[in-house]
């Protein structure tokens, strides 16, 4: 194994990145030091064996030919054949013009391995300067994109942007943290500096690499119900039930402000890598929508390719409705929710801990998609709508000719007089699509109980960047 | 310079918590919405002071419309 680099080597250069990214900066070449433009090396992170390349900003400013694009390749080979995560470092600006089609041909190839890899080794990006191009592709190709402070991804440049659109724009405005990390969903991580970037592709790299087994002595129960506000009506940030639900500490979020209404991230429950999707009622009320059906699919997906078990945490009040949602495409987009969830095998878990209402409901995790089990909290409420907005349009007519000063109270009687005929969480449970109501006290074992009792199995197909 | 917080989705306005001259950090209430049957707190994304409330109680807003603006 080589060693750390001296202090006088460009920290730009793949050996310094590649030395930040391993332990103790040490890792093995695995492709020759030259001016192709990347160094591909084997070594390790957090004691997992791991993959990884970088492009070399400081020959061409980091483009890539056909022989650097083939150095990627070798890296892909390597992670495949060791069965092991890939980490690209990304710094270039595209392909590499002097070959031509050449240089074409090579990135191409990368984008037929990174597919070919998809789903059977995890993959993870850290883009610390600008990725363009071809360059931008390539990690909007892998499972998770990591972007440092000075990381930029665009297809064309502003200069060509500003000829062919006459839009003036800068480099970061085009794609930087802010159009990535909140606008675009092709960035899942942004950083305030590369030291912080590769940190947490080491952080993520591991928990895949090294998923554990589930201790469930190490379980120990929490009052999750501590986290909600008292009031059921009251939105809340779900961040911290998710973190009480995780081992402390674990949590990594991904897209955690592209789509927030919808939270996703990797962590550990028990030591076991571990899964959450959760609705944030803090963020447009936890509505699903096209976006956060999109995220949440896409997350869903990556999970069950790499047998990573999932917790889903349920408080959705339906799907956001407006003209906007379904110019969009929810219809689309939300269906990959459903396809994304109907088609998992990794162990998947429900809690519904106040509302799962209509076609969020079903979207949710559902017991009709497959989930391994339902649990429901005892003041949850499962139904196609709330009880008000059902009586007011089961018993429109009736409540037309109330007074409207005595019209509140009647809708309150009637919502009362519909739920003990629609049943609330006692009928859904005799129906069977909730299993069980679970106390908060007792979730988080009961739901480790679950996934350890569950054979871990994974689901046979790629990650597509949906 | 001053900030702007805007409705993320058409909403009511249910209450409002705090006053012009009012000093609010992140994660801090402004005022409350109320959409899809859920009463939604409204916050800063950064610390500031309210110059201006640009809605009162009851108001229907839409996506985009200003709510305060911060100094």
């Amino acid at each position: 194994m080589s060693q750390s680099p001296s202090v006088d080597i460009d920290p730009r250069s793949p050996r310094a990145r590649l030395a930040a990214l391993f332990d103790d900066g040490a890792f093995t070449p695995i492709t020759p030091e030259d001016d192709r433009g990347v160094l591909s090396a084997v070594g390790q992170v957090h004691g997992a064996r791991v993959v990884a390349f970088a492009t070399d900003p400081t020959v061409q400013g980091g483009a890539m030919g056909s022989q650097g694009c083939r150095a990627i390749v070798t890296a892909y080979d390597r992670a495949f054949a060791d069965h092991c995560p890939v980490v690209g470092i990304w710094h270039s600006g595209g392909a590499r013009l002097r070959e031509g089609v050449a240089s074409l041909d090579g990135v191409g190839r990368v984008f037929a391995a990174m597919t070919r890899a998809s789903g059977k080794v995890p993959q993870i990006s850290v883009v610390v300067g600008p990725a363009a191009g071809g360059a931008a592709y390539g990690p909007a190709l892998t499972d998770v994109v990591i972007m440092s402070d000075a990381g930029r991804i665009f297809v064309t440049g502003p200069e060509v942007v500003r000829s062919v659109t006459g839009e003036d724009v800068n480099m970061d405005i085009l794609g930087g943290a802010e159009p990535h990390g909140r606008r675009s969903g092709v960035v899942h991580i942004t950083t305030d500096s590369e030291a912080q970037a590769l940190g947490q592709a080491r952080d993520l790299a591991v928990l895949l690499a090294h998923q554990g087994s589930l201790d469930i002595d190490a379980v120990a129960d929490r009052d999750l119900g501590a986290y909600l506000p008292e009031s059921a009506r009251r939105a809340y940030d779900v961040h911290p039930l998710v973190e009480g639900f995780l081992d402390d500490g674990t949590f990594i979020e991904l897209h955690a402000r592209w789509a927030p209404n919808i939270v996703v991230g990797l962590g550990r429950l028990g030591g076991r890598t571990t899964g959450v999707v959760a609705n944030n009622p803090m963020r447009l009320g936890g509505c699903l929508d096209s976006a956060s059906a999109e995220k949440a699919a896409r997350f869903v997906r990556m999970c069950d390719a790499f047998a990573i078990p999932l917790i889903v945490l349920v408080d959705v009040p339906g799907y956001l409705p407006g003209l906007g949602q379904e110019w969009e495409g929810v219809v689309r987009r939300g269906a990959k929710l459903l396809h994304a969830f109907a088609e998992c095998v990794v162990p998947r878990v429900t809690v519904v801990t106040r509302k799962a209402y209509g076609g969020a409901y079903v979207a949710m995790n559902s017991s009709s998609l497959g989930a391994t089990r339902v649990f429901a909290w005892p003041d949850a409420e499962v139904a196609v709508m709330g009880s008000v907005a059902a009586i007011r349009i089961l018993h429109r007519r009736r409540l037309a000719e109330v007074p409207e000063d005595a019209r509140a109270q009647v809708e309150l009687e009637l919502a009362a007089e519909h739920e003990v005929i629609s049943g609330g969480i006692k009928r859904a449970v005799e129906i069977g699509v909730v299993d069980e109501v679970v106390d908060p006290t007792v979730t988080r074992t009961t739901v480790a109980r679950i996934l350890l009792d569950t054979p871990g199995v994974r689901g046979v197909h790629g990650n597509i960047p949906l | 310079m001053s900030q702007a917080v805007r409705a993320e989705m058409v909403a009511s306005v249910h209450s409002i918590i705090a006053a012009v001259g009012d000093r609010v950090v992140p994660g801090e209430p402004i005022m409350i919405l109320e959409s899809m049957k859920m009463e939604i707190p409204v916050c800063a994304d950064a610390p500031g002071t309210i110059t201006e409330i640009s809605v009162q109680p009851g108001d229907v807003v839409r996506e985009g419309d200003l709510l305060v603006l911060l100094a």
